[in-house]
Order: structure tokens, then sequence, then C-alpha cells
């Protein structure tokens, strides 16, 4: 054995000296072929990554429960896929590929594309990629109420980030939105065609900068209402430049893997066959008859189901199988804030604190709601500002214009308004009823929670199994914490 | 690939010439008659005088000898011979064992030859007659069963479809548990080129044509494999295939015929048919109706005002009468001999099959050539092998199409309702069953997915092997061998358009208004390249020192350079329907590619230390550097050693029952590194996950890249696998009993995992060395010959394999890694401290007082964690296997018995969906209560203050719901996880063989006739009607244990075969 143990050693001694030798080359091939390393990021391919990556959370899936749960739509009696949003019977299984497709997706690309942006000089992206950074984690901890935020997107060199309340997100938020408006820089002309939004003018990001910062301080009005009007008066201060145009992806074709995300989602793939129209927003069309009830439904008379009454039999309801599909197309943009949205914003400012005319802002928003469906403003009715002595009379004009104007592609908006104002108002009654008041909102016939509307998402499995900072579970109705008490 | 053949084969006959040597050394082989194999180490000795030798590892020696020497030639457990040299130069010689036990030769790690008795661990060894005595198209196929702790079975019931292999138990969590294929002392590619959920285009290792095959030995334990290093952390598998032998030209035909049909399939329930919510309707897909009545009723589309007519009555065997019976054709000639010097062996082997779906749509052929030549000139001696295979295969989709583009057969016909009849559906393009008019608007006619959608693959394939080798003195050779196999795979796959014609029944026209999803169609190509080159230089040595120490050794270097690259395009939305190329289309074509390359670079030694022939001390040590870790981890050393002790020599037991008794004791690591390109972090060209579909860039020129989601890591070190094994082989009553157990635990730790992280960190995956599995396991093999006359032979085999796998160790902070998912939310899972392999999905929520909890609609409430429902792990894995020789007629059978474990069925989330399944009978679907359960009560905040006992009924129109996933989650697990248990009839055969006198009237030596059958009967526990546990369309790996979703059902074979040997 000792001659072979010599033997053994002479063997390995050799063989680690052509490993010092070989090593470089045998290592050498571990370079991907297939994937450019990280250090070869540039602003110009994360940025357009990163609202893509928004654009099909905002415009995809959060589009979808936005769309139930803002009662525009309802899941069809003859198909399930969307049962459990319309049962309100969400768990911790559910959502986890827009909440990681958020996070580890569109966040991080903003993340990087600003530290990129900040060490090469080039502004133009530092706000833009603020901007859509902001806009992004305000839809996170508007629908989980607290996410990690100022633990969060550090890799391995923070594994489980805890979790910061909503408040503290905002403030956040809004500090880094502030800092990169300081410096805004510009795009250069061969850059411009990365920005989806506005094809590199500046002007605009700021604009949708300021209107998101509006939105966001309105957002408090319940929870944070001095400094709610601090900020909203702060922004009147500083000029009141707010968005005039669509805030909007609107690149979408009708190619492969280049639809619009609703459309992709639930027509092109699901065969159009889960959403169809709910009677709470047909009943307030046609009560009102709205001329666009044709542009989102394709007819001017939808057939509607009441709200969460997938599972009624053929026999006595058979309206409800023939019922109405929201009309939409491969091109449909994914609208961040809308033109519409920006009016209606300044008309609620307006009104809740005098910094401008509600009536005219009011007008310019439903005109605005209209044109974007190529059509003229009606007038009188509820498309008339109410300009009432009573706050709340012309708070609920306003929103219910809002809320009204939010199909297809930004049902998420319309379900968080409600939260925040009680506008459209729930019904004590079902859609059924004869003493229904259209467009209120109703209780889903297969809800689980008790009569208690949902008003939030449970944080999402994929967090918590492995996250130990993630808060204990709180039920899907109770509210965030900018909503409105005992709504 | 023409011109490489004959080049290569001009090379191989440079050694084929003869040259006569003067001297009068002599050469030889000294072989064993069981077998084969060269046997090492044997003395020859010239009779009458001290001069002799031993063989060396290949079994040759070379001896000066004259005219009128006598060879003396012995080696323990054969009877000696003497031989008179004559006038010849080569003196081979055939030994014949006097003792099975202590004479039986077999193959160990990196093909080298030793006797058993010499072994420290468990090894099994499989001849050719057992691997073809069923006419298996596979060179595993025929053992399913027989080899304690090698589990083996066919995942897919398609022709062509892969084989599954796991030595011992799982240990690797997420990466590969596949042992290593070895033929002929090089590495086999084993990958499965082109594999998803929808499709298997089968695993590379099943490319080896069976007849060819001598022998395979499984290398089970890490002792065993330590030798391979990184490659062996799960076992090898040796393949040893036929040599030439000296002698005249023989030739060697088999043929095989064998039919094939549905083994099993899901048996429905025959008492309520086609409708909904309890009412009869014309267009729906499930078995939601009235009861059938037998009344004549209209069913399916009107068209042009007519309908057609049958009664309204359960339609038996519908489902199985939807298939036809295949036919699989395996043919194969052998010619072989050789000079003294020279020996060669060609082989041409072809099998053909159609499978049991209606129509050429499931077609296999696959052409095997051989050529392997060896040929020795004194010390020097040469082997080469060439092997070229070819195979061209067509499938069917499983599992869900992709969503958009199209569907699949098994998902169609498991949605129609056992009123209509399956059968009748073939004729696809009838007015009454076409894309217009089809019965439902929520399915399509599978026929169509069979005849208007599609796969082919091909796969060119070359393997083979040059072996030089050198014997400088009796006991030192030196072998230099390169390998290469590489194989040129391409697959294509298409979906045709379709839409039902406006105002027709599917676009609308039907009682529920609803309009059949059109499919867009689509046209994907793939090409795989993959290739393996393996050098190996080794030194080996054997000496007999004197009559008390024996060495047997090798010393060697290995270099090993593999890889692929894939290039796969495609394009969704066809223009032309029916023309399925890329260019048939106004969308721009999705491509992508990649390549995948490393090396590895191996040095080890071996060393056998014998005394006295009864005990022996093996130790094994082996270096590997690897390109896929960091320049600090990438050099790490496995250790081995084994011992055996051949009790019944070294003591004398001659005069008991105990015939032959041996004792292992073994120890061995073995390790991996990783894949190709895990250490430095990367970006992604970005493609958008939208839930159903996805956004991919780039979007109107311009190109996006994210930052990936998975964090790669420059620290990762290799897996390490440690295990140990003791065992015994003990005979009695003069081998007529015997008795082979080992237990074995192995423990693989600093697993690469891939584990999820928070997606807050910005990423959804890294890569950290962590995790640890120990796999604990009993293999016992138990044989006797009860009977054992002139006329009778009676041999009975049993196999037991237990093995558990349990999860020691997760990275901190991590409660589960998951394996797989199904889709709905049921995942299998890696839990600290549980088996590996847990089923997990929703469960109901229960009160203080164990009721279940409903919602305000009377359905269960999911509990807010997923509910575990056990492991796949089986508790006991059972062979019986027996033969029976009367005079020229020999039967054979073979039963398995797996016992234990859960899977998931996707295909029974589907058979409830449709009402299809016995148990959505409960109460003859009449309003119920949820037994024993209550409502929450609440205060004004929502917060639960007690419960209150449940009134709320399933009503009669939400009876369907009720077994939905989406609408009662927290219980629709309990009906899709299912019992894994089941006993099969793995294969029986009847074996005559012709009397030599009438053979020789045809010509030939001898000939065999046989019939047999494989899969024969299946029998499943009553909990389970619905689908083969064995089956599954999530690969072969670990994944693949979690079940099965909506693939096809398992086949069964009958057949009969003629062996010739001219």
């Amino acid at each position: 054995m000792k001659i072979k143990d010599i033997k053994l050693k002479a063997i390995f001694t050799v063989a680690i000296a052509c490993a010092s030798v070989g090593c470089k080359k045998i290592t050498d091939i571990n370079v991907s072929p297939n994937n450019p390393s990280i250090t070869a990021a540039t602003p110009q391919v994360l940025f357009p990554s990163g609202v893509m990556s928004t654009a099909a959370g905002v415009g995809g899936e959060l589009d979808i429960i936005g769309g139930i749960w803002g009662q525009y739509w309802t899941e069809s009696t003859t198909a399930s896929q969307f049962r459990t949003i319309d049962a309100y019977n969400l768990q911790r299984q559910d959502f986890n590929a827009t909440y990681s497709q958020l996070f580890a997706g569109a966040l991080p690309d903003y993340q990087l594309a600003i530290t990129k942006a900040k060490a090469s000089g080039q502004n133009g992206y530092v706000l833009m990629a603020t901007v859509m950074k902001a806009y992004s984690y305000e839809v996170l901890v508007d629908l989980y109420d607290q996410v990690p935020y100022t633990q969060a997107l550090q890799g391995a060199s923070n594994l489980q980030p805890k979790f910061d309340d909503g408040y503290t997100v905002y403030k956040g938020l809004l500090a880094e939105i502030d800092a990169a408006l300081a410096n805004p820089g510009s795009i250069a002309a061969a850059d411009q065609k990365t920005d989806f939004l506005f094809n590199g003018d500046i002007s605009k990001w700021i604009q949708f900068a300021n209107t998101l910062k509006l939105k966001m301080y309105l957002r408090m009005v319940n929870a944070k209402p001095a400094e709610a009007e601090a900020g909203v008066k702060a922004l009147y201060t500083a000029g009141g430049n707010f968005l005039q145009t669509d805030a909007a992806v609107n690149v979408f074709t009708d190619a492969t893997d280049q639809r619009n995300p609703l459309y992709a989602y639930t027509v092109f793939n699901l065969g159009a066959v889960d959403l169809r129209a709910s009677n709470t927003f047909v009943s307030w069309l046609k009560a009102n008859n709205d001329p666009r009830t044709v542009k989102y439904f394709g007819t001017a008379n939808p057939t509607p189901i009441d709200q969460g009454f997938y599972n009624a039999p053929q026999q006595a309801y058979p309206s409800y199988y023939t019922a109405t599909a929201p009309a939409l197309s491969a091109t449909d943009p994914v609208y961040f804030i809308s033109t519409a949205e920006s009016y209606f914003l300044q008309a609620e400012a307006a009104l809740r604190y005098g910094v401008g005319d509600p009536a005219a802002l009011f007008n310019s928003g439903v005109k605005a709601a209209f044109a974007q469906y190529g059509l003229a403003a009606p007038s009188g009715g509820v498309y008339t500002y109410p300009n009432s002595s009573d706050f709340q009379t012309n708070l609920r004009a306003i929103i219910y214009q809002k809320w009204a104007s939010f199909p297809n592609s930004h049902c998420i908006e319309g379900f968080f308004d409600q939260e925040r104002t009680g506008y459209p108002e729930r019904s004590a009654v079902y859609s059924t009823n004869q003493n229904y008041v259209a467009g209120e909102w109703v209780y889903s016939k297969n809800g689980v929670t008790g009569g208690k509307f949902p008003k939030r998402l449970v944080f999402p499995d994929l967090e918590r199994s492995t996250n130990s900072n993630t808060p204990a579970e709180v039920p899907i109705t109770t509210p965030v914490w900018w909503g409105l008490p005992n709504n | 690939m023409k011109k490489l053949l004959l080049a290569s084969l001009c090379f191989v006959m440079l050694f084929t010439t003869q040259i006569y040597a003067q001297t009068r050394t002599i050469t030889g082989t000294i072989t064993s008659k069981d077998d084969g194999l060269p046997i090492p180490g044997a003395t020859v000795r010239i009779n009458g005088t001290t001069s002799g030798t031993q063989t060396d590892v290949n079994g040759k020696y070379t001896l000066k000898v004259s005219s009128n020497s006598i060879l003396h030639i012995a080696f323990i457990g054969y009877t000696p011979q003497d031989i008179a040299v004559g006038t010849r130069t080569v003196v081979n010689v055939v030994l014949v064992s006097s003792s099975k036990q202590l004479g039986e030769i077999v193959v160990t790690g990196l093909g080298i030859s030793k006797a058993k008795k010499t072994i420290g661990y468990a090894q099994t060894t499989v001849r050719n007659e057992e691997i073809n005595q069923v006419s298996p198209i596979n060179a595993l196929g025929g053992l399913e069963g027989k080899v304690a702790g090698v589990n083996i079975s066919s995942v897919s019931g398609t022709a062509g479809g892969s084989t599954k292999v796991i030595l011992r138990g799982y240990t690797s969590i997420t990466g590969s548990n596949q042992p290593l294929f070895v033929i002929d002392g090089v590495p086999l590619n084993n990958s499965t080129p082109g594999a998803s959920d929808n499709f298997d285009f089968g695993n590379n290792a099943n490319d080896i044509d069976p007849n060819l095959v001598d022998n395979i030995s499984f290398l089970k334990g890490s002792a065993a494999s330590a030798i391979y290093g990184s490659r062996g952390s799960n076992g090898v598998v040796i393949i040893t295939t036929k040599k030439g032998k000296t002698g005249k030209p023989v030739i060697d035909f088999s043929t095989s015929a064998t039919l094939t049909d549905v083994a099993f399939v899901y048996k429905p329930q025959e008492i309520f048919g086609q409708g909904w919510d309890a009412h009869f309707v014309l267009g729906e897909n499930g078995n939601w109706g009235p009861k059938y009545d037998g009344v004549m009723r209209p069913w399916g589309s009107i068209v042009d005002n007519s309908q057609l007519l049958r009664p309204f009555s359960f339609i038996p065997n519908n489902v199985t009468n939807s298939f036809d019976t295949g036919v699989e054709l395996n043919n194969n000639l052998t010619v072989s001999g050789g000079s003294e010097n020279t020996t060669y062996i060609f082989s041409y082997g072809n099998i053909f099959s159609n499978g049991i779906l209606p129509g050429n749509v499931d077609d296999y052929t696959r052409n095997n050539a051989s050529v392997k030549i060896s040929s020795s000139y004194k010390d020097f001696s040469v082997d080469a092998s060439l092997n070229y295979v070819n195979r061209n295969g067509q499938f069917a989709a499983t599992g869900q199409g992709p969503t958009g583009v199209g569907t699949t057969f098994y998902e169609n016909i498991l949605q129609i309702p056992g009123n209509i009849p399956i059968k009748d559906l073939r004729d696809y393009t009838n007015k009454f069953f076409n894309v217009d008019n089809y019965y439902t608007p929520w399915a399509e006619n599978p026929y169509y997915n069979l005849y208007e959608n599609g796969s082919r693959a091909k796969s060119d394939r070359v393997y083979g092997n040059v072996n030089l080798s050198y014997k400088f003195t009796p006991w030192f050779t030196l072998q230099l061998q390169q390998g290469a196999d590489v194989t040129n795979f391409g697959d294509k796959i298409w979906y045709n358009v379709n839409a039902p014609a406006p105002g027709s029944w599917g676009a609308g026209a039907n009682t529920e208004g609803g309009v059949r999803k059109p499919d867009v169609g689509a046209v994907t190509e793939g090409n795989y390249q993959l290739f393996e080159y393996d050098t190996k230089l080794q030194g080996l040595f054997v000496k007999r020192f004197n009559n008390n120490f024996d060495i047997n050794g090798l010393i060697g270097a290995n270099y090993n350079d593999r890889g692929g690259r894939t290039l796969i395009t495609g394009v969704e939305g066809l223009a032309i329907p029916g023309f399925f190329n890329i260019s048939n289309t106004s969308n721009k074509p999705t491509s992508s590619e990649a390549e995948a390359h490393q090396r590895l670079l191996g040095f080890y030694a071996q060393a056998t230390l014998g005394y006295r022939d009864y005990l022996y001390l093996t130790v094994t040590g082996h270096n590997d550097i690897t390109s896929t870790l960091g320049i600090n981890h990438n050099s790490y050393f496995y250790p081995g050693a084994n011992l055996a002790y051949i009790l019944s020599q070294g003591l004398d037991l001659k005069s008991s029952a105990l015939s032959y008794a041996k004792l292992r004791a073994s120890y061995g690591e073995t390790g991996s590194d990783t894949g190709p390109y895990n250490i430095y972090n990367v970006l992604a060209a970005t493609n958008v996950g939208l839930v159903f579909g996805n956004l991919a860039f780039p979007f109107q020129g311009v190109p996006g890249f994210t930052v990936s989601n998975t964090l790669l890591n420059a620290d990762l070190r290799p897996e390490r696998v440690r295990e140990y094994e003791l065992g015994g082989e003990f005979r009695f009553f003069n081998d007529r009993i015997g008795l082979d157990a080992t237990y074995y635990s192995r423990t693989r730790k600093d697993q690469i995992l891939s584990v999820p992280i928070a997606p807050s960190t910005g990423y959804t995956h890294e890569f950290v060395n962590f995790g640890a599995v120990r796999d604990r396991g009993v293999e016992i093999a138990f044989n006797a010959t009860p009977v054992k006359s002139k006329n009778v032979t009676w041999d009975f085999n049993y196999t037991f394999t237990h093995s558990r796998s349990i999860v020691t160790q997760l990275p901190a902070g991590l409660d589960k890694v998951i394996l797989n998912i199904d889709g709905y939310g049921g995942q299998f899972v890696a839990v600290q401290g549980q088996p590996l392999g847990l089923l997990q999905a929703p469960v109901p929520a229960y009160d203080s007082q164990g009721h279940i909890i409903v919602d305000s609609q009377g359905f269960p409430k999911p509990a807010a964690a997923n509910g575990t429902y056990g492991t796949f792990q089986h508790d006991f894995v059972m062979g019986f296997s027996n033969n029976v020789k009367y005079k020229d007629f020999t039967l054979s059978f073979t039963f398995e018995w797996d016992k234990g474990g859960k899977f998931y069925s996707g295909t029974a989330d589907l058979f409830n969906f449709v009402g299809a399944d016995p148990r959505t009978t409960y109460n003859d679907r009449r309003p119920w209560v949820v037994p024993n359960s209550v409502q929450e009560v609440t205060d004004a905040s929502g917060k639960v203050t007690g419960y209150k006992e449940n009134t709320t009924q399933i009503t009669e129109a939400n009876v369907d719901d009720y077994y939905y996933t989406n609408s009662n989650k927290a219980q629709a697990w309990s009906r899709d996880i299912l019992d894994r248990s089941f006993v099969k009839l793995r294969q029986v055969s009847l074996n005559y063989n012709i009397p030599k006198s009438v053979a020789h009237k045809i010509g030939a030596q001898h000939a065999t006739f046989g019939v047999y059958g494989r899969n024969l009967l299946t029998w499943l526990p009553a909990a389970n009607h619905v689908v083969d546990p064995e089956v599954s369309n999530y690969g072969t790996d670990l994944a693949s244990e979690y079940g099965e979703f909506r693939t096809a059902p398992p086949l069964r074979y009958y057949g009969a075969t003629l062996k010739v040997t001219f």
C-alpha cells in the first residue's frame, strides 16, 4: 500500500500542477453566450423593459381584478376562471405572478436604470425611471397596504426585507420624485423611441410626475388630511403643471406577444369566455344613455349579468347565458394616467382646496373621457357638474364620472377610488331587486366574506414563504391605510 | 455522416490484417463461459515447469512456449484446464465455472471486468437473454421490477417515449437524479431534447438496440461509482455490447411482432348524462345532466335542420374504443465472427411501431447500425466501435394545449359526455362533427387534434469509441480510449388554424350562445445539437505476489467535453390552413438560441488488494476539475473504499448448508458540479409573463433587457454525496437458495439549489449551496430453485426495495422548496425534516372542534395555508419473478407491487369538472349540507368571534361547482391526489427452443420461438379509478413524481418472437 500511496500522491501532485495551468482554460468557457452580463446594462434597454412589466401588471391581471371588483364586469355563467375574484375568495396563492412581476420584473429594472443613468449623467432617464418606479410601487402598496421599501431590491445583501407601512412608502416615493424633478435633464434624440409614453418629451414626464404626486396626496385625504392639503397646495404653488395628455403605453399590435395585455390574457388565450358585462355598470350606462356603451361593450344595448351570479341556472336566467363581453382590442393602449383622470384629479383638488375651478375641470375631464373614444361629451344630468353647496354631492359627481371613464384598461383605479371616497355607493339590495339604484355597487351573489366588500389583497405566498418579516395576514375586507373608514 | 462512417471503417480495417508471428511466443484471452467476459488475473502455467504468467485486466496473456508445452489454466471458481499448445500462436481458452458465486465475472466502474467476489458493494448484472426476454425496444424496458434498488418505468404511453430510470432513491432536490449511462466505457448523452408537458420525444439512452447489449451492470451506490467522480453521484448504468467471437461467421436473426392496446383508462360514472345544472343541454361538455333513461334523443348540433338521434344512455367502453390496436415490429440481424486475432460484429436493428391512436399519427421508426471490431497483435490491441442511430417519430400532444393556439386530444376526449359515441367522431370532417358544428363550443373534436395538429421528431446520432491498449509487462497495461457521442435532433410541432364559420353552431348558434374560441395555429421548429467527447488514459495492473496477496488496480486521467446548441423558431397565427411552415404567417417569428458547454478533467486511481482469495480491500480516489464552478471551488477530491470478505472461503464451511457467504462494507463519496453559466449575473431579453400569454420585446423596434430574476453565485461549491453501505450474500444448499441483502445510507449535502427568494429583494431565485437529503434504504434479493430435475427447473426471484429520502436541511428562512406545481395551487415541495417530495395543496379550514368551516354559500373554506396530502415515495417495491423450464419450454413471469405514496392527477381534475367521476354522484346530486360543518360568526369589524352550525345547502345548481377546483378549492385536491400503489403483471413469456434437428433442417444452429406480454394486467386501489400512477408528462426526474396532467394512457403489449442463429 505504501508504494501505491506514493503513486497516488505523485499523480495528484501532477494533477494539481496541470490544473493550475489548465484551470484557466477550463473555466474560460463559463461565460454565458446566452445572456449579456449585468455589467452591460444600459438605461436604454432597462427602462422600456420596466415599463412593459408595469403595463403587464396594471393593464393585465390587476385590470381584471379592478374590472370585477370595480363592478364593470363579472364572471360568465359558462366559465370559471375568475370565480374566486368575483366571490372575494382570494388566498395566498393568488396574484403571486403579478406581485412577482412588479417587484422582481419592473422595479429592479427601474432601479438599475436609475443607478446607471446617474453614473453616466443621463438625468432624463433618472426622472423617467423614478416616476415609473414610484407609479409601480404605489400600485403595490395600495393593494397590500404594507410592502418592503426601505430594505427592498437589495438582492443577496438583504434576503428578508422588512415591510414598511404605506405612509412611509408614500413619503419615500414622493421624496424620490422630488429629487429627480430637481434635475430633470433630457433624452437624446436617438433614445427617444425607448420612451413608449412620451417619446422622450421630458416636459411631459414632469407633468406625469406632478399628476402622480397629486394622485398620491389625494389618496391621503382620509388618513393624513393635513399632509394631503399641504402637498396639493405646494403643487399648485409650483405652477400646477399637470398632464393634459394621456400617460399611456400605446405600442400594442395584433401580433404574437405584442398584444394589449388584457386582450392577450382574456381574449386571445382564454377565448373571451370569462368576462361579461356587470349589471352594476350597465344599469348606470343605460340610466344615463351613455354613448360610450357601444365602445365599452360593442353594442348599445349590452346584456349584463348581475354581479357574481355566475352559477345562475340557465332555465331561470336565460339572458345571462347570452351576456355581453367587454369590447377589447389587441391594440388598446394601457393607461397609467389618462387625460380625463388628470382633470378629474384636478377637479377634486379644486373642490377640496379651492386651488382652481372644479366645474371647468370637471367639464374638461368629461370631455377628455369621451374624446378617448372619439365621442363628443353629452351634457346635462350626470355629465354636468352639480355645483352644489354640498361637498359630497360634488365629489360624488366627479368620482362617478371618473369611475365611468376607467374601463377597459385602467379598472383598478375605479376600485381604489371607491375605497377612498365611498363612490359609487354600496347598495343595500341586490341588483335584481326593484329598489336597486343603477350604478350602486352590490355585494357579489356568491361573495364569501359575509357581506363585506374586498379592499385589499392578502400577502402572497411567494413573499410569505421566503420572508419571515411578512406581517400577519389581514382579511381582504380590511381597508388599507388610506381607505375611507366605515365604508 | 456517410463519409465519417467510411473513414472510421477504414481505420478499423487496418487492424484486421493478420500478421503471423514466427516466434514461439503465444498470446490468448481467457474468458468465462457463463457470460463471455474476460477473466483478469487467471493463472497460465506451463505444466511441469515454474514458468507462467497471468492474464491482464482484459483477460489477455502472453507466454513463451515450446511446441510440446501443455498449458495449465486456472482461476478460482473455475474448473482448471490443460491445453496442448501445438503449433498455434494464439490460444484462447474458455473456462467453465465450478462455483457461480466464486467465479462470476462482472463489469465494474470504468468498464473493468472483475470477479464479483472481490467487490465490497451491491452489484447487479443482467444478461442479454433477460434483457430481451420480452422483446422491448429499449435496453431497459424489459427489466421493470426485476432489480432491487433499480426503478424503471415508462412514463409515457407513446411509442418512442421516455424510460425513467432511478437508482436507489432521489437525493437531489432540484438538480438531476439521472444515473450516468456508460456504453463500452464511454459516457452516453441521456438528454430528452424537445421534451415538454406536451411532448415526450424520448430519452437518448433509449437509442441503444437491446439486441446488441451483452450485459448491463447497475452501480447503485457511491462506493461503486466513486471512480466516476462528479458524474457518478446518482449511480451508473454500465452497458456492455456484444463482441464477435473467434470462429466462422455466426448470423443471429431475431424478429418480434407486438400488438399494443390501452392498459388502463379512467372509468366514468354511468348514471348521469350530458348537461349542466341537472338539465340536459345539447351543447354541454359535462355529465351534469339528467339520469340516463335510454329514451331516444337528438344529440349534437342542429345542421341543415337535421340532428342525430340515439338513446340517452351510457356507452360502455367508450374511451377504450376511441383507441386502436397498435403494432410494433422489432427486427435485428447480427453477423459476428473472427479469426484468432481479430473479431468483428455487425448489427442492424429496425424498429417500426404504430401506436394506439387511430391513423398514422403516432408512428415511430428506429434504425440501428453498429460495427465493432477487436484486434490484437502481440501486446498491442485495439477495439473500435461505431454506432449509428436514426429515429423518426410522430407524436400527439398530451396535457393542456398552448392557449390561443390549439388544444389536445387527451384534454378533449375527457370532455365528452358518456352518452356521446367517441368513436363516431373520428369522421371529423362530417358535417355534424366538423369545426363548425362539433356538438360543444367548449371543446374541440379530439380527432381534429389528431389529424390536423401534430409533431415529428427526427434524430441522427453517432456514437462509438476507439480503445488502444498496450501491455508493457504481464502485469501492467496502458489504455487510451477516445469516445464520442454526437446527436443532431430536430423536432417540428404544428397546430392548424381554425375557427367556426360565422353563424354556425360553434360560432354561437348553440343552446348557450357559446362561441368556440378560434385556434390561430402555430408551427415551431427546434434543432438540438448535442455532443460529448470523452478521453481516458489509464494504466491497469493486476499482479499476484504469492499465495497470499494479489493486487488489481488502475490509475488514470479523464477529460470530458460536452454540451449542446439549441435553436428554436416558431410562429403563431397561420395564414393558409394546413400549410405548416415558418413563412405561413403575418407575425414575426420568435426565435431563441441557447448554448451549453462544460468541461471536466478528472484524475483517478483505484486498487483492490486481495488476501488469500477471500479478503479484498478496494480504495478509490477521484479528483475533478470543472469548468462550471468558480476558480476557487472548481477542484475537489472524492475518496472511496470497500471491503469484501468471503466467509465461506476464509472459514471452512464446506460441511454446512451454507455454500457461499460474503460480507460487504463500503464507503464512497461522489458529488456534482453545477450546470454551466451559474456563476456570473446576467440580463435576460425581456419577456413579460401575463399568467396567460406574454409580452415579448422588441416593441416597435425597441429592444428590452431585464435584470434576470435569478441571482447567480460565484461562491458555489460542488455538491457532496456521502454513502455507506453494508451487505451480504449468502447461498445455501449448493446454491439452491440465495439471499443478497444491502442496507445503505446516502446523504447529498451542499446542494446547489436555485431557491425562491422574496420577490421584494428584486429577484425571485438565488443559486445557493444548501440543503441536504438523506436517503436510506434496504435492498433484498432472494432467489431459490425449488425444483431442479432433468426436465424441470423452477427458479424463483424475489426483490424487495424500501428507500426513504428525507430532507434534513434547507436554507435558513426557507420553509419549502417547490419542485413542481399543477397550475391550480397544488405544489410538490421539499420541506425540512419531511420526506422529499410532499404533495401540498389547499385543504379545508377547521374550527378547534374539527368542524369544517364553510362560507356563506355553504362551501368549505380553504385554510390559509396549504395542507400536506402525503409523499410520492412508496413504502416498498417488490418484484416476483419466476422462470420455469420444462424440457425445451421456458415460462417466465414477473409481478411488481409498489405500495404506498401519492400522486397528483390533472386527469382527475378535469374528470371531476365534467362530472364523470363516480364520486360526483354523491347524494344522487340532490342538495345537501356539508356534514359536520360550521359557519363563522363575525363582529362588526369582520373579526371571527365564534362558529355556528351550518345549515346552508349545496344547492342543486351548485352541485357541479362543488367539484370544480375554482369554486371548491378546499376539497378539490382530495379528489385529485390519489394513491400511488399498484400491482402489475410486468411480463409473461413462453419460449420454446426448437429442437436442433428441426433447426438444422433450415440450416440453423438453434432457434427459439416465443410469445410474450408486457404490462398485461394492472391492479389499482379502489380509490384510484382514474389513471395509472406510473404515467407522467412532467419529464423523467423528481418533478415527474408529482404526477401527471392529462397525459396519454399506458400501453399493454403482447407479441411473438423468433430468434434464429445460423
